[in-house]
This record gives structure tokens, C-alpha cells and sequence, in this order.
């Protein structure tokens, strides 16, 4: 399970990585950088998994106690969350800026925003 | 004293306030927004201060209630508290800058700007390897939003590339720090630190990712086109921010994760950034566009920074001085020159003449571009000192030389563009168009810039092992003159000259008799120049502060005692002629290639005093003869390349005609007859302590002595060929430099005396020629000699100056120049080698070919119409010439007065061969020469039959200047009849071969080849943002396999 | 303290060498003409010569400098006798030997050379500055192979002083330096052919055309100073090679003999060679005189 995961995971970041680079709409490549970075968040979670315990929360099922023997690592966890936010932000921002362009060249191609070059 | 949470959640709370307020109470959130800087500023400094007078010591903070590893721990200590203070200040001061733009856009941008700085704050503050990913994203997010800020739409576009990269580097990061935490099993970089055993066994690959993606963020050559498009199309006042301190504090946070992998990651550090500062830095030789070009060099500098954080091994206890000096030099630096970039309307590099119109911003941006190069008296000077000594004594030579030829690089472009602001027009426009107005808020921020520049030369100074620069009485005393430049010139020279008296005065005590000599040419030496200078009307602003500053160099140079005192002093008095030399009207490619080959030249006197160090900070200059049998040779190359770029010997030469002669009248005689000497004392130390070196075999001074005679013989002969008079006495210079320098190489002690016979005689006549040269230029307008003629009898006090000015330097009896030559006759019958002498007997009679064309093209043959009204030259430029026609009649009958010490001097360094003084025969082992007999015996003869002459020939008749015996014509015009252009035409036939331009091809070719380099390599920068992302990923597997193949 | 019997006894040797000169330089201008089957001047012609040119009344200036001119030149010859040691051993003909050795009598050669060439620059006169520019080309190049001849002389007897090289000279032809060192001495006098204005490296006078050269503007008593000199200085000159290489004289008629010999070696080469343009003598000189004067300085 584990590594099916955290192949899968690094797969999505390849093909996101792939994505990103041959597409040359902006929107494709935003939506494949969304791709490596759920690639990323998965293998985050997968990294954080250990095969036979039960979720992170303690409950009447676990005790603060015994926790540490029955719990998967919660640290990733609370990492994901915050990387997922971190995405959030920053594909929404890449999204404001694929309007802005377009605004700008009515193209969303991005070999055509080469302005800025040498 | 405050918790430095109150750092971060002062910005927080700040940003959030603002998010509450009513859109239109823009100058309340202007207000707020400056403030909370202001209060985040302060907060940073309290500590800054507590760590500074009150001896605290870092401390820790935790968050959550938990210690780490549980929770968030934000660490504050001396580095932190500098480079939180620094981002802040930085912060507050964009603010200030930005506030027409933060008024327009409204409290979303200003929450940006806070979001930003707390952001930065939090990378330099975390312990925490995900909370350092956290504010990295934050800073990333803040970024793109900034870029926003710029009025030019192309940043757009930037941005966008920026938040491509900032993905991938998120990913790579977030891989990293997962895989990291799992071989750890903690977050924290302490505990990873820890934990490094662990993490290395498995978890290599993991660190590498979180290592790469840091360094990728500071923009790594060649994976950083996005970098350089946001440097060029964002606002100044954020890419200030942008490079001076989101450098900083991602610098800082690889500083922290290097801490995690031990050994041989620093590696990585110092590879890329080499590779970085050397690559950024060549290519910004070909960038024409302001901003991009800072980019270029902010890049470069940051991959200095990386490259000495990869050291921090090697530093030891310096490591913080070393670094943060070259950090902070850089972040206010080139904070400065984007604040002052927002200044000038146009981009391209000539735009920038604009800052003539403000002196002040022409100071600044002098101020930043000798503090980004390090240049005395800025930390990056110390800094460089430091590093390069350090690294020489572990033995990492190459990295020594790359860094050397980087910043000798960056020198380039950077000198270059401040010969654009001092010499170019504006453009068309702006020359048409009315002064502009800067406006007051950004003068400010920009005096801030300034201000805290020479604090932290102040602050460095201190800091140092070493003596504080600017606490050296010459150096404060020539600065002083920046206060006073309201005042006008006549008040400021006259001050000038009773500095320099004064000074020697108050310093003659002190000086053995080989500074005396050099002190007197110095400091009485440069008054009697300065006398000149009564001639300039007006303010003549940039020229006292400059002149001083070259003669604090000089006056510091000779009584140096130990390596890093007298390499402060070389790199000032450099500093001080080059600006000195650009003041000339045509001066600015000659100044370029003057202060290029200079710091080229000091470089390699740092490398040679690093090397003959062996990791001493600084060694006493007697000390170099103590250096092994195995450096000594090094060491002696190296300085002596160093100081023969000042006495410009045959090859390194090309900087000096021009720079001479373009030149101001009164400065060619300082930068010619003073300035020369500083390289011929260097060459003195060197001789005296190290002595005969044998560089595999071959005996050096020997090599020296070829060097010696042919930059003799080749400067007297392109100096034959010279139509313009001030370019011939250049030339002129390069020979009698060679044969001073031929003099010394003769290791014995006549070769001595006449090397300092040169030292005294070239000061004097060469002054004295340039001034009547320049004062002749002044009347006619043209250097031009062949436009000239006939101008004896309406300038006679000049033609008397080069009169005597011409005998002395020809060596014909009885004036002083003889002496010379009667001395290098006796010294060479005493010199091991025999065949570089057949040179310099050459150059001798070539001496007088230059020498009466001189004199005849200008003061003999035809007067041209258009001269018959001048007048003699300005009174202030004979006055000092009439001293040294004096004083050369004085020298010449009475030589002993100043030689005689010498040859004491000399006697313990060459106990052999003195000269014998007795009564009034000067003998030698071999010859005698009585001076007062040779004047008396030749007065004689010439008054009795000049008396003859009159007696027979009284009543000679003046006739018009037409009538001649001219066979079968009759002379048709002054022009066709002066005999002056290309005078010496049979010559360049049959020798002319010899001064063909090799050595200008050479150094053409190789700054042309450099140039192509850079043009060529910068077209990897496509603009298209997927290629910069291609480049990035290249870059990190390029790296990795770099890492797996040959370091590992 | 100075020996005031030094003046009328310098006096004694400048009368000895003008008249010797004039007769001299007459003999071989008449032997030039015989060469070309000429009848030439009257032995005397010289002294007709100069008495008329003082005597002529006439004369313009056309400034300071063209005043002094000859007069610089003729100090220049007069200077450089006195300060050699004419006659070996003979305290009388030493004259002012004292102030200073063969370095000062070979930089005081171009004393006269530079006032000259000033003052004849000040006339204006195109043709003058020619000459001197052709002149100063040349001689700068005819001075090396010299130098390096008086470097391996001075070497060879590790002094500078003249009295000490003819001291080392004596006892016998073979201690000549001719015979010490000939390279060296070859060097010398090639040397010597060129500044001697004889052919073929007499283009910057160029005697028989255009009137050229830096005497061009002269006449009257500026010509007989010039003339003056033109009959001391070619013999101050040889004295200093007769001295350096040939053993010097110990005695007046060793010195007329030997300064007639010297000077004749080049009328012998004036005589049969054609006239160099400049750029050619200096390639000669390069070609020919300098690396005779580097064997003599290997030699030594």
C-alpha cells in the first residue's frame, strides 16, 4: 500500500514536472504544476504511513497513553494540510496572473512572453 | 528587551489591520504599514544593541508551549539580529521610497509589503526546517505580488516565470524535507543536524533536494533567466528589496541547512557559487540595460557570498566578518543603485549621465559602487582581505583566482558605467529638456543608502584586526573635502597645499631617507603641482576630494609597514587617480583601462601578499624575505606584476597615454610625475626584502631587467611617433619608468641610486613639461604639435621650461639628466647581465628624437596666423614650472644634497659600490664627475663666445618670419612650410615595425574575446519561461551527477 | 683649488687644434677632389674661408634661439676638447679631464648637436628642420653600435676614465684595443663612418644640391663660428676613439698622425660609396654595426 502510494505519488510529480514543461498554455501548466503538487502532497502522506495504525486522533479507539505504538506518524499529516494551503495560494496566484497576461497579449501561450530575455 | 515574536507578529498584526481598514484611508495604512516597519526595525536593533554593548547572548524562543522537536522554535542571535535588522530597515526604507505607488494601489499592496519583510524575517529567525518551507512559499507568494507593483507590463510576465520556478522548488523542497523527517524523525534543523549520521546514511538524496532548492533560490547561474527578468522589469525599490534582502535571508538559510549535512556539502555551496559569481559576471559585461545589469551583478554577488559559505571551514573564527561583510556590503550596495535607478527615466546605461546633475548622486553612486567591489574603506575590502589570505593558506589557489577574476570583471562593467555618468551625454531629450527634479523621499532614502554604507566601513574598520582606514589622518583629511566642496576652488587649493606641507611637516621626522625622498615628491611635490590649479575658476567639484585621496594613498603607501597597510593604501591611491584621471574631457576609455589594469594589478599584490603570509593575517613587509624557497618566486611574480601595472612596463602600458594625456592640464603632471612612483616603490619594498629569486632556474631580476629595457626603448620609440604632445610625453613616461625600473633590476647599488636619481628627475621634468604642454594646449586649443610653431618668442618662459625640461631628460651635460646617465654608466659595469643594456643604449639618443621634436614642432619654425596674438601661458601654470626650472639648475650643480642621503641608504643594502662625495668630485669605482667644474667650465666657454658672437654680430637685424633662402619657391603659407607632421618619417620606415599595436591587440582581443563569451552565453536566457524551468531541473541534475560522479 | 695655469694652457691646445684642423680638413677636402680628378682648394683656403666670414658685415637674426645656436655649437666643440685628455701622460694637455670621465665627453657630443639643431629650427626654414630630423634619425642609430663599443672597452679595462684606458693600452701595438677587442672597435668605427658626414650617410647635409640641412640659414660670423667648430669637433671626436682604441698619443706629432689616419678610414669609405637615404643607413647600422658591437660585448 505504502509504496503504491509513493509511486504513484512521484509519478503524478513527473507528470506534472512533464506537463509543465511541454505545454505552453499557461492554464495547462498551471493545471499540471497542481498535479506535481498533489503528487507531492501524496507522497508526503505516504512517507508519514505506518502499515497496521490507525489514524492520528485520540479518541475513546486511542488513548494518549498508548498512542505512540498505535498511531501513524501525525507530523505529515500536519504538513500536507499546510502544503495543500500553500498550493492553494499559489495556484490561485498563477491563475490571477494567466488572466492578467491574457489581458495584456490576448494569448495564453507562454513562448510569447519572452519581453524579458539575455 | 522585546521578544522577537514581536517581529513576526508585528508585521502579522499589521497586515491584518490593514485588511480591516476602509479602502480610502490610505495615508492612516501608509502610516500603519510604516510604523509597524519602523516598530519591527526597532525591534531588531534593540537586540542588535543587546547583543553588541550588552554582551547577550542568543537566545531561543518557543512557540506552542512545547521545546522542539514538538514545536516551532525561532532562534535570535548576533547574525540573526544584523540580518533581521538589515530586511527590516530595508523594509521601511522601500516603504518610504515606494510611497506614491503604495498611496495608488491602496492597503492591499502595503499588507504585501509587510507580508513580505515579516516573511523574510521568519526564514533568517526559524529553526524549523517545514516553517523555513512555510515562509519561503510566503516569501514566493509576496514576491509574485510585488512584482505587481511596477508600472511596466512586462512584469507580468516575470512574474509568472518566477512562480514556475517557485513551484518546482516547492516540490523539490517538500520531497526533501519528507524523506529528511523520515531518516530523522525530526523537523528541526538542530536536531537534524543532529541527527546527520542518519540522514546521510539513507537520506542523502533527501538533503541534496532540500539543499538545491535553497540554492536554486538564490538564483544559481546559468538556472536563473527569471530572476534577472524580475530584476529588470520590476519596480527598483522592490528589486532592491529583492536583492539585497530576500538575498540575505535565503543566503542565511542555506548558511542554517549546511548545518545538517557536514561535510562535503559546503562543497556544493562554493562549486555553484563560483560558478555563479564568475558566469553573472561576465555576462554582465554585455548588458546595456540598467536594471538587468544589477540583476546580473546581484546574482554574481550572492554567488560570492554562497562561494564563502562553502568556506566556512577554512574562515574559522573570521567566517562572520568575512561573510557578512561582502553580504551587507552587498545588500546596501545594491539596495542603493536600485533606489537611485528609480531615478533615471531612460535604461540605458548613458541614461544614467542624468546623476551629473546632483553631485550628491554622483557620491552615492561612487559611494555603492566601491562598496559592492570593496574597495577601502567598505567591509568587502576586510572581507576580501581576509578571505583571500584564508584561502591561500589552505592552498584553494584556483578558487582564489576565480574570485579574483570575477570581481576584476565586475570592476569592469561597473567603472564603465560610471565613466557613462561622468562623460556621457543623457540623450537628446534629456540634454534639450529642463534639470530634472528628484524627488526629496527617494534623495533620502538614498542618503540612507549612503550613510549606512560608510557606517559599515566605519563599523568593519573597527571590527578588524587591522587599523581602521577611516581613522587614518590622510584618508579623513581627504574626505573632509567631500564637507567642503561649497566652497570655491582657490579657498579649497589653498587648503589643499597647507594640507600637504603640513603633513610633511609634521611627518619628515619619521622618514628614513628613502621616504623622505618619496615624501618630499609626494607632499612638497604635489603642493608645487597643486599651484597650478590657482589657474580653475569656479567650484571644480570631485577634484579636491579626488587629488587627496590619491595623496593620502601616496603619503600612506611609504610609510607602510606591514602588507595589509600598504595594500589599503595602493587600493586607495588607485581609487583616488582614477577619479581623478576620468575628470579629463576625452579621459572616460582611458580611465576604464587605467583602474581595470590597477585593481587587476592589485589583486595580484593580494594574491602575492596572501601567498607570502602562510596564513597570517598580515605579515611586516621585511618579512617577505622570509617567505620559503618554494612561494618566494610567486610571491615576487605576483607583486611584481602587481606594481608594474602602475609603471606601466612594456605590455601592461596601454592605460597610460591615454589616461596622461587626456587628463586635466594639472592633473597630468600629478597622475605622471607623482603617481608613476607608487609602483616604483612597491618595486623597491619587493627588491629590498625579497632580493634575486629564482623562478625554475631563471634569476627573476633578470627578467625585470629585459622588462625594464624594453619598456625603455618601445615607450621612447611610440613616443617619436606621437602628433599630439601630451600622448608623446606619456610615451615618454613608459621609458623612463623602464629605465627606472632597469635600475632597480640591476641589484646593485649604483643601478639603485639611479633608479632614485630617475624618481626625483622624472618628477621634475615631467611635471614641468606637462605643465607647459598644458599651458601651451590652454592658449592654442589643440595638443596638436604640428598645428602649433613659432611660438617662442610669444610664450618664451614656456619654451625656457621645456627648454631645460628637454636637456635634463636627454641627459646632455650639464644639467641633472646627466647625473642619471653618468650613474647607469657606472652601475652597469657592475650588473651580471650585458645584452639588455644594447636596449637601453638605444633608447637613450630615441629619448632626444621625441625630445627636440618637442620642442621644435612647438616653439621653432613657422608661427601660424591664427597664433600671432597669444599670450604666455596663465600665470598659475608658469609659476610652478619656474620652481623647477630653479630647482633642476640647483639639482644639477649640486646633486649630493639629495643623492648623498640616498647613497648612505642604500649602504647597508649594498655595502658595495658606493659613490665616493669627497669636495666636488663625485667618483665611483670606475669614473669620476664633478658637476660644478662640468657647469662652470661650460659657462665659461658658452658666455665668452656668445660675447664673441655679440661683439662681431651686434647690430644682426630681426627679419619677418617669410625671409628665408628658399630655392627657387617662395614659402607660400605657415602650414606648408612648418616642417612638423610625422617628423620623424625615415624612422617609422625603417623601425617602425617595432611599435606596431601588438600589445593593444592582444588586450583587444581578449576583452573582445570576453565580450563574444558574454554575448554568446547570454542567448541561453530565451525569455520563455519553460526553458528557464528546463534550465532549472538541468541544473539540479547536472549538480547531482556532479555530486554522485566526483566529489562523493 | 683650481689651477688658473689650466686656462692659458687649454688656450695652447685649443690654438694647436684649429690650426692643425684647418690645415687638416683642407689636405682632405683637397684629396676628395683628387680622388675625383679635381684640382681642389688651396691648402690655406680654410683660413681665407673664416677670416672673410668674420669679417662679413651683413647679418640678420631671425630670433633668440637662432642666435644662440652656434654659439651652442661651437661650446659644444671647444666643451668637448677640453674635457678630454688630449695628450697622454702630459699634465699640460690634460686640461679639464678633471671634471668628469669618457661618460661626460660622450653625452657633452650632443651639447652642440642640440643647441644647433634649435637654433636652426628657429629660422624657420623647412629645410633645416629636415636635416635635423634626418640628422637625429641617423645618429641615433650610428650611437648604438659606439655605445656598446665604449660598454666593452670600458668593461674590458674596468675603468671609465679616458687617461686610464689609454694607461691600459700602452707598451706596444698589440695591447691596442684594436687588437684586445676588434669587434669592438669595428663596431666603433662604423659608428664613426656615420657621423662624420661623409658619404654614404651624408644625406642630412647633402652638400652638393639644394643648400639642406640645419646650416641653411647661417651666414656671416654665425657661419664662422660653425666653421670653427667644424674643424675642432671632428678632431675632439677622434681624439676620444684614438684614446678608446687606437693607444692614444703620448706626444703632439703621434696625434696629428694618428687623428689624419682615423679620419681618413672614413674619406677612404666617403670617397667610393654612394649616399644611404636614411631609413637605409639605419637598416645598415642594424645589420651591420649592432651585432659587431654584441661580439665585442661577448668578447669581453
Amino acid at each position: 500500500m505504502v509504496y503504491v502510494a509513493l509511486i504513484t505519488g512521484f509519478l503524478l510529480i513527473l507528470m506534472g514536472l512533464y506537463g509543465a514543461l511541454t505545454n505552453r498554455n499557461i492554464l495547462r501548466m498551471t493545471v499540471a504544476f497542481s498535479i506535481a503538487s498533489t503528487g507531492t502532497h501524496l507522497v508526503l502522506v505516504a512517507v508519514g504511513y505506518i502499515p497496521g495504525r490507525t489514524a492520528p486522533i485520540l479518541d475513546g479507539a486511542v488513548t494518549a497513553a498508548d498512542a505512540s505504538l498505535r498511531i501513524i506518524d501525525p507530523v505529515p499529516q500536519a504538513l500536507v494540510l499546510t502544503a495543500i494551503v500553500i498550493g492553494l495560494g499559489v495556484t490561485a496566484l498563477m491563475l490571477t496572473y494567466a488572466y492578467k497576461l491574457y489581458e495584456t497579449k490576448r494569448t495564453l501561450d507562454i513562448s510569447k512572453y519572452t519581453d524579458l530575455k539575455w | 528587551m522585546v521578544s522577537t515574536l514581536f517581529i513576526i507578529a508585528g508585521g502579522l498584526g499589521a497586515a491584518f489591520l490593514l485588511g480591516l481598514l476602509r479602502e480610502e484611508w490610505r495615508g492612516f495604512a501608509y502610516g500603519v504599514t510604516l510604523a509597524a516597519l519602523a516598530f519591527m526595525s526597532w525591534v531588531a536593533g534593540s537586540w542588535l544593541w543587546a547583543f553588541v554593548f550588552d554582551g547577550a547572548v542568543g537566545v531561543d524562543v518557543f512557540t506552542a508551549g512545547h521545546n522542539p522537536p514538538f514545536a516551532i522554535n525561532l532562534r535570535m542571535g548576533l547574525p540573526e539580529a544584523v540580518l533581521v535588522l538589515l530586511v527590516n530597515a530595508m523594509g521601511l526604507m522601500v516603504g518610504v521610497y515606494l510611497k506614491g505607488t503604495l498611496m495608488r494601489l491602496g492597503r492591499r499592496a502595503m499588507a504585501v509589503l509587510l507580508v513580505a519583510v515579516l516573511a523574510l524575517c521568519g526564514i533568517i529567525l526559524t529553526r524549523d526546517i517545514f516553517n523555513l518551507f512555510v515562509f519561503i512559499e510566503l516569501t514566493a507568494i509576496s514576491t509574485a505580488g510585488l512584482v505587481l507593483l511596477s508600472a511596466d507590463a512586462r512584469a507580468l510576465g516575470a512574474g509568472f516565470k518566477y512562480l514556475v520556478i517557485s513551484q518546482i522548488i516547492s516540490i523539490l523542497l517538500l520531497v526533501g524535507i519528507i524523506f529528511a523527517y523520515h531518516a530523522t524523525g525530526t523537523l528541526n534543523i538542530d536536531g537534524m543536524a543532529e541527527a546527520s549520521v542518519a540522514l546521510m546514511k539513507g537520506g542523502t538524496l533527501a538533503f541534496f533536494l532540500i539543499l538545491m532548492a535553497l540554492i536554486v533560490e538564490l538564483k544559481p547561474f546559468p538556472a536563473n533567466g527569471w530572476a534577472l527578468d524580475i530584476y529588470e522589469s520590476a519596480h527598483p525599490a522592490f528589486s532592491a528589496l529583492f536583492s539585497a534582502a530576500f538575498s540575505a535571508a535565503m543566503l542565511f538559510a542555506v548558511d542554517k541547512v549546511l548545518l545538517i549535512g557536514g561535510e562535503p556539502w559546503p562543497k556544493i555551496a562554493t562549486g555553484v557559487g563560483i560558478v555563479t559569481f564568475v558566469g553573472s559576471n561576465l555576462l554582465a559585461l554585455s548588458q546595456t540595460n540598467d536594471r538587468r545589469l544589477l540583476g546580473y551583478s546581484s546574482v554574481a554577488q550572492v554567488g560570492l557570498v554562497l562561494t564563502v559559505i562553502g568556506q566556512r571551514a577554512v574562515l574559522g573564527e573570521h567566517y562572520l566578518f568575512v561573510v557578512g561583510g561582502i553580504l551587507l556590503a552587498h545588500s546596501v550596495a545594491k539596495a542603493g543603485l536600485f533606489w537611485v535607478s528609480g531615478l533615471v527615466v531612460e535604461r540605458q546605461l548613458s541614461a544614467w549621465a542624468v546623476l551629473r546633475q546632483n553631485p550628491f548622486l554622483v557620491f552615492a553612486f561612487a559611494t555603492f559602487m566601491a562598496l559592492l567591489i570593496g574597495l577601502p574603506p567598505f567591509p568587502g575590502f576586510y572581507a576580501k582581505w581576509e578571505l583571500v589570505h584564508a584561502l591561500v593558506s589552505e592552498g584553494r589557489l584556483a578558487l582564489v583566482v576565480f574570485i579574483l577574476f570575477g570581481a576584476l570583471l565586475e570592476v569592469g562593467y561597473l567603472f564603465r558605467w560610471f565613466g557613462y555618468i561622468i562623460k556621457r551625454e543623457a540623450s537628446v531629450e534629456s540634454a534639450m529638456s529642463k534639470p530634472v527634479a528628484f524627488l526629496p523621499r527617494k534623495l533620502v532614502v538614498i542618503g540612507v543608502g549612503v550613510v549606512s554604507a560608510w557606517g559599515l566601513g566605519y563599523i568593519w574598520g573597527a571590527l578588524s584586526d587591522f587599523a581602521n582606514v577611516l581613522q587614518a589622518l590622510p584618508v579623513l583629511f581627504a574626505l573632509s573635502f567631500l564637507a567642503l566642496e561649497g566652497l570655491p576652488a582657490k579657498l579649497k587649493n589653498t587648503l589643499a597645499i597647507v594640507g600637504l606641507v603640513a603633513f610633511f611637516a609634521i611627518s619628515y621626522e619619521n622618514y628614513n631617507q628613502l621616504q623622505l625622498i618619496f615624501g618630499a615628491i609626494i607632499l612638497i611635490g604635489g603642493a608645487v603641482i597643486l599651484l597650478a590649479s590657482y589657474e580653475t575658476h569656479g567650484k571644480r567639484i570631485g577634484f579636491y576630494p579626488s587629488a587627496m585621496l590619491m595623496y593620502a594613498g601616496l603619503a600612506m603607501l611609504i610609510v607602510a609597514e606591514d602588507s595589509f597597510s600598504f595594500f589599503v593604501a595602493w587600493e586607495i591611491l588607485t581609487v583616488g587617480s582614477y577619479f581623478l584621471i576620468l575628470r579629463g574631457k576625452f579621459s572616460e576609455p582611458h580611465a576604464l583601462s587605467y583602474i581595470i589594469f590597477s585593481l587587476g594589478g592589485a589583486f595580484a599584490i593580494l594574491a602575492g601578499f596572501a601567498l607570502a603570509a602562510g596564513g597570517a593575517p598580515r605579515i611586516p613587509l621585511e618579512a617577505l624575505a622570509q617567505v620559503p624557497a618554494t612561494l618566494a618566486p610567486w610571491v615576487f611574480i605576483l607583486l611584481a606584476i602587481g606594481f608594474m601595472t602602475k609603471t606601466a612596463a612594456i605590455g601592461l602600458h596601454i592605460w597610460l597615454p591615454g589616461a596622461h594625456a587626456e587628463a586635466e592640464t594639472d592633473v597630468s603632471p600629478m597622475v605622471s610625475g607623482i603617481l608613476l612612483k607608487a609602483g616604483l616603490f612597491g618595486l623597491m619594498v619587493l627588491l629590498l626584502n625579497m632580493g634575486k629569486t629564482q623562478f625554475y632556474g631563471v634569476e627573476l631580476t633578470y627578467v625585470l631587467l629585459w622588462i625594464g629595457a624594453l619598456s625603455a626603448l618601445l615607450g621612447n620609440l611610440m613616443a617619436i611617433f606621437q602628433e599630439d604632445a601630451k600622448r608623446l610625453l606619456a610615451y615618454s613616461s613608459i621609458g623612463q619608468m623602464g629605465y627606472a625600473v632597469f635600475g632597480l633590476a640591476m641589484m646593485n647599488h649604483l643601478g639603485w641610486l639611479m633608479a632614485l636619481m630617475f624618481v626625483i628627475n622624472h618628477y621634475v621634468y615631467k611635471s614641468m613639461l606637462f605643465l607647459s604642454v598644458g599651458g601651451i594646449a590652454k592658449r592654442t586649443g589643440t595638443r596638436d604639435m604640428y598645428r602649433m610653431g613659432g611660438l617662442i618668442a610669444l610664450m618664451p618662459l614656456s619654451f625656457i621650461a621645456v627648454l631645460i625640461g628637454i636637456i635634463a631628460v636627454s641627459g646632455v651635460p650639464p644639467l641633472s639628466g646627466f647625473g642619471g646617465r653618468w650613474i647607469f654608466y657606472n652601475a652597469i659595469m657592475t650588473a651580471d647581465a650585458r645584452l639588455p643594456m644594447i636596449l637601453i643604449f638605444l633608447s637613450g639618443p630615441v629619448a632626444f628624437l621625441y625630445l627636440f621634436r618637442l620642442i621644435h614642432t612647438i616653439f621653432l619654425g613657422q608661427l601660424k596666423d591664427e597664433h600671432r596674438r597669444l599670450k604666455e601661458a596663465p600665470f598659475w601654470i608658469v609659476v610652478p614650472q619656474m620652481i623647477y626650472v630653479v630647482f633642476l639648475l640647483g639639482f644639477a650643480v649640486f646633486p649630493g644634497l639629495a643623492l648623498r642621503r640616498v647613497d648612505a641608504f642604500l649602504n647597508p643594502y649594498f655595502p658595495n659600490g658606493g659613490l665616493n662625495w669627497e669636495g666636488l668630485t663625485i667618483s665611483s669605482d670606475f669614473g669620476y664627475w664633478s658637476p660644478v667644474s662640468i657647469m662652470i667650465t661650460i659657462g665659461v666657454i658658452f658666455a665668452t663666445l656668445l660675447a664673441w658672437l655679440v661683439y662681431l654680430n651686434h647690430n644682426a637685424q630681426k627679419v619677418k618670419q617669410f625671409n628665408i633662402v628658399f630655392a627657387a619657391e617662395r614659402p607660400y603659407r605657415p602650414e606648408t612650410t612648418h616642417f612638423a607632421w610625422n617628423f620623424f618619417a625615415p624612422y617609422r620606415k625603417a623601425l617602425g615595425f617595432m611599435v606596431q599595436p601588438f600589445v593593444t591587440q592582444f588586450w583587444d582581443g581578449l576583452t573582445g574575446s570576453l565580450h563574444h563569451t558574454a554575448q554568446f552565453t547570454r542567448k541561453l536566457y530565451t525569455g520563455n519561461g519553460q526553458t528557464y524551468a528546463f534550465h532549472l531541473l538541468a541544473f539540479v541534475v547536472v549538480v547531482y551527477l556532479i555530486l554522485v560522479g566526483g566529489l562523493v | 683649488m683650481f689651477e688658473w695655469m689650466k686656462i692659458p694652457y687649454a688656450l695652447l691646445t685649443l690654438f694647436i687644434v684649429v690650426n692643425y684642423g684647418l690645415l687638416m680638413t683642407a689636405l682632405i677636402a683637397k684629396i676628395g677632389a683628387r680622388v675625383g680628378r679635381r684640382h681642389g682648394i688651396p691648402i690655406y683656403q680654410n683660413y681665407i674661408d673664416l677670416i672673410k666670414n668674420y669679417g662679413l658685415r651683413s647679418s640678420i637674426t631671425h630670433g633668440f634661439m637662432f642666435y644662440l645656436g652656434p654659439v651652442f655649437r661651437l661650446t659644444g666643440g671647444v666643451g668637448l676638447i677640453l674635457f678630454v685628455p688630449i695628450i697622454y701622460g702630459s699634465e699640460v694637455f690634460s686640461n679639464f679631464s678633471f671634471a668628469g670621465d669618457l661618460i661626460l665627453a660622450l653625452y657633452f657630443i650632443f651639447f652642440g648637436t642640440l643647441g644647433m639643431a634649435l637654433g636652426a629650427g628657429e629660422s624657420g626654414h623647412p629645410y633645416a628642420a629636415i636635416g635635423i630630423s634626418r640628422g637625429l634619425s641617423q645618429v641615433t642609430m650610428a650611437e648604438l653600435p659606439l655605445a656598446m663599443a665604449v660598454f666593452a672597452v670600458a668593461l674590458q679595462y674596468q675603468t671609465l676614465s679616458i687617461t686610464d684606458i689609454v694607461a691600459a693600452q700602452q707598451g706596444g701595438i698589440l695591447n691596442w684595443t684594436l687588437f684586445t677587442n676588434p669587434f669592438a672597435v669595428a663596431a666603433a668605427m662604423m659608428s664613426f663612418l656615420g657621423s662624420m658626414m661623409r658619404p654614404p650617410f651624408d644625406v642630412v647635409l647633402a652638400p652638393q644640391e639644394i643648400p639642406i640641412g640645419p646650416p641653411t640659414e647661417y651666414h656671416s660670423s654665425y657661419l664662422a663660428l660653425m666653421q670653427t667648430n667644424r674643424v675642432i669637433f671632428p678632431i675632439a671626436k677622434i681624439a676620444i676613439f684614438m684614446s678608446l682604441f687606437f693607444g692614444g698619443a703620448a706626444s703632439w706629432p703621434v696625434f696629428f698622425l694618428k687623428v689624419f689616419l682615423i679620419y681618413m678610414v672614413s674619406v677612404f669609405v666617403g670617397v667610393v660609396f654612394p649616399r644611404f637615404r636614411v631609413e637605409q643607413s639605419i637598416r645598415w647600422f642594424l645589420i651591420w654595426a649592432v651585432p659587431m658591437g654584441v661580439l665585442g660585448l661577448v668578447w669581453v
